[in-house]
């Protein structure tokens, strides 16, 4: 009798190890929310990003390899806000999976748990450029921001994955601490450029500005999206001779030549920060984005 | 679940009022006791019903309530993700102009010939290449369905509406599959089922306006197309679509009209094997983070309206590069590279005819594009096309080659001015060579029109 249950019994395991799924596989659209996935999923999570941090997750080039790895995911985690308007809706239609169609728990957009800013309060027009209605998709430059996405990265791969549910929940306390400590550190480091008028060459520092005190005054580009002129160049060399601005800052995908030729004129200091993980090789998860993003704001206040 | 809950509940109080009066029975007057007793238990039990009624109207209420938020929650649909606008639920719309001016060093009674394509500038002044409306949306859980309605204006100035394309396709089906139907572009090869607004260049390659007429191979039917379990993105395509028609030119073409000496006849498809087959097989391979490369090949099988049991087979291969660099604004700067090279061999007069013979065509086209700014993209085409036999006075069939470099600016992602030149060779002008040049433009209103893998 004692050897049938605990045979029987050891059947029974070995049918639960055998069933039970190895990783959760989450695909993502950039490579923040990829980080942010690995420091709470660990080892319970393999994950993929559609995209790279080199690259302007607005102008993605859709491949068909993205078609194969959405296909195969258990979770798709998006920016939302129309950042990946461009792109997503076809491969989505084309991945025909269920699990991470819109509405399906196998789908999270990020954009839902955050504060937006930005959002347009009045209508919105082309004439206006590359206007996001529903707010302004950058708010990952937020390290707040980046505890609230990965609370709720946590509690969906909880959901998921509810025998790991412990292993999701102490993850997310670990990141949440690292990153509640290292805010204050980058807080204080950043202290003296609190208040400084600084100029982006895009509308997508705001929630960085917004983190750590800077006072973004205006944009390189006339419109979002649009390009400089020679007219809008000089308007802006005017501008900063006028308000006295010190700091440009722009991706490094940008092109360089508008910021030279501000810094030419009117001898503006020029930091190209790292905007995502990724953006440069040495930043491999959401800490070291902000380590990198102080480091090179750092540099350049001395000058 | 509301009812077989209230049968228990309804069960638990008769048998509560049976054990609680029991003891109250008392046998001197056994009817009169049995009577009063039934009395007080048929009140109670009225009693007891009545409270049911209500809990059951309450459970129902709350039942109803909870639903609501929870069937929201499993509609695998969001209206946020697929309108540009926010407003408007799961549907788009847009509306693109495509237009053309230019000039040529032949008449346009020769253009005609040279720029076969429907949307072809093929005319020395102006052209109205295209003026499409496409709405499209998912249909619900399960289905997305999208309209292509073309309007034109032709030869003689009078408009045209055509329905280009209208069809739709499954969501989630299991296994990688997925299923469309309507009417549609064939997918052969990368070009044929890229609509006019997305082309890189001015007009269609030579060799497509030969195969797949003046509007690209389509028709309606069904096919299906399954993602193969590799680890790498392969995807095979098959279907069935009716072999007649002017957008079909190779197969069931209009009676009257002739390819190579032969003029068609009425000709339907009487059966399942009269009908035209399609075959694709796609596979995408990204060699680095930078290098990304597509390979196909294609298949048709149909019949055609030389003979009455004549049939017509296609083959094409495609080949598709494209290099964009770590740091990329806008999705610029990029290479891509884009070669096809298509086969057909068309079985003309019956057999048993003295003049059947086998019609055998071949052409290809391979073109590279730059993008060196943001928004500025340099191109440049080559073409080739010839068939078996004397061809020379057909211009559908001749020795044909074309050299096309562009120049294309996009001042915002909605719009777009192109400024292309085309050196033509052929047989079948008196002058061998032809000179022209274009200026396109095109605005686009509304959604998004989806882009091409």
């Amino acid at each position: 009798m004692k050897k049938t249950i605990s045979i029987s019994f050891g059947l029974v395991l070995l049918g639960l190890s055998l069933s039970a799924p190895a990783t959760i596989s989450v695909v993502t659209t950039t490579q923040d929310l990829a980080a942010i996935t690995e420091a709470v999923g660990g080892d319970n999570v393999t994950v993929q990003s559609l995209t790279r941090g080199t690259r302007d997750p607005h102008f993605a080039a859709a491949k068909p390899s993205m078609i194969r790895k959405v296909y195969r995911a258990d979770l798709l985690l998006v920016i939302g806000a129309d950042m990946e308007i461009g792109w997503l809706p076809p491969l989505l239609q084309s991945a025909r999976n269920g699990r991470v169609q819109p509405g399906n728990p196998g789908y999270l957009d990020l954009s839902s748990v955050v504060p937006l800013l930005g959002k347009s309060s009045g209508p919105v027009s082309r004439a206006m450029g590359d206007v996001h209605a529903k707010g302004n998709p950058h708010y990952w430059l937020d390290p707040s921001n980046g505890i609230r996405m990965a609370k709720a990265i946590a509690t969906r791969l909880s959901e998921l994955d509810p025998t790991h549910k412990i292993d999701y929940q102490q993850r997310l306390n670990t990141f949440t601490e690292i990153l509640s400590n290292k805010l204050s550190v980058w807080q204080n480091e950043l202290t003296p450029l609190k208040g400084n008028k600084v100029i982006a060459y895009h509308k997508s520092f705001i929630y960085l500005a917004d983190a750590f005190g800077l006072h973004i005054v205006d944009e390189v580009e006339p419109k979002p999206g649009i390009a400089p002129s020679a007219a809008s160049l000089s308007a802006l060399v005017a501008q900063i001779k006028r308000d006295n601005i010190s700091l440009l800052i722009l991706e490094p995908y940008y092109e360089r030549r508008s910021a030279q030729y501000l810094n030419e004129q009117t001898g503006i200091r020029i930091a190209v920060l790292p905007q995502s993980v990724g953006a440069r090789p040495d930043i491999k998860n959401y800490v070291a984005l902000f380590d990198a993003i102080v480091a090179v704001l750092n540099n350049t206040k001395g000058k | 679940m509301v009812k077989p809950y209230c049968y228990v509940m309804q069960f638990v109080a008769v048998f509560t009022v049976l054990l609680l009066n029991t003891g109250t029975v008392i046998a001197s007057n056994e009817t009169d006791a049995l009577r009063k007793q039934l009395t007080e238990m048929k009140h109670l039990q009225k009693n007891y019903e009545q409270q049911i009624d209500a809990m059951e109207k309450r459970l129902v209420d709350l039942e109803s309530n909870q639903n609501k938020p929870e069937k929201l929650a499993v509609t695998p649909v969001e209206s946020s993700l697929v309108t540009s606008t926010g407003s408007n639920n799961d549907f788009q719309i847009g509306l693109t102009g495509l237009f053309a001016a230019g000039a040529s060093s032949v008449d346009n009674d020769s253009l005609e010939g040279l720029q076969a394509g429907g949307h072809d500038p093929n005319k020395n002044g102006f052209t109205v290449q295209n003026v499409e409306l496409s709405i499209g949306g998912m249909v619900g859980p399960y289905f997305d369905a999208q309209a292509n309605l073309i309007f034109l204006i032709d030869a003689e100035g009078e408009t045209v509406v055509e329905l280009e394309e209208a069809f739709f396709t499954t969501r989630s089906l299991p296994h990688g599959l997925q299923v469309k139907g309507g009417q549609y572009f064939t997918e052969f090869g990368r070009q044929n089922n890229q609509h006019p607004h997305t082309w890189a260049f001015v007009d269609q390659p030579v060799v497509l306006s030969r195969f797949f007429g003046g509007d690209g191979l389509r028709s309606q039917g069904v096919r299906a197309s399954w993602l193969m379990p590799t680890d790498w993105y392969s995807e095979l395509y098959v279907g069935v679509q009716n072999p007649k028609g002017e957008t079909v030119t190779s197969f069931l073409n209009a009676p009257g009209e002739d390819i190579g000496g032969y003029t068609l006849i009425d000709r339907d498809a009487r059966n399942f094997s009269d009908m035209l087959y399609t075959a694709r097989w796609l596979n995408g391979f990204d060699l680095s983070d930078t290098v990304s490369m597509n390979v196909g090949v294609s298949g048709l099988l149909g019949p055609n309206a030389s003979g009455t049991s004549t049939d017509t087979t296609m083959v094409g291969a495609d080949f598709y590069l494209k290099w964009q660099p770590d740091y990329s604004q806008r999705g610029y700067p990029f290479v891509s590279w884009h070669t096809e090279i298509l086969n057909r061999r068309y079985e003309a007069g019956d057999p048993g005819s003295p003049s059947r013979e086998t019609l055998k065509d071949w052409g290809m086209f391979t073109q590279a594009l730059w993008g060196f700014k943001p928004g500025w993209v340099a191109g440049l085409r080559a073409e080739y096309a010839s068939a078996d036999g004397n061809t020379s006075t057909d211009p559908l069939r001749d020795t044909r080659k074309r050299l096309s470099p562009n120049l294309t600016w996009y001042p915002s992602e909605y719009s777009k001015l192109r400024l292309q030149y085309n050196r033509d060779w052929t047989e079948h002008l008196p002058d061998k060579t032809a000179d022209s040049i274009w200026l396109q433009y095109e605005f686009n209103l509304g959604s998004h029109a989806a882009h091409v893998f």
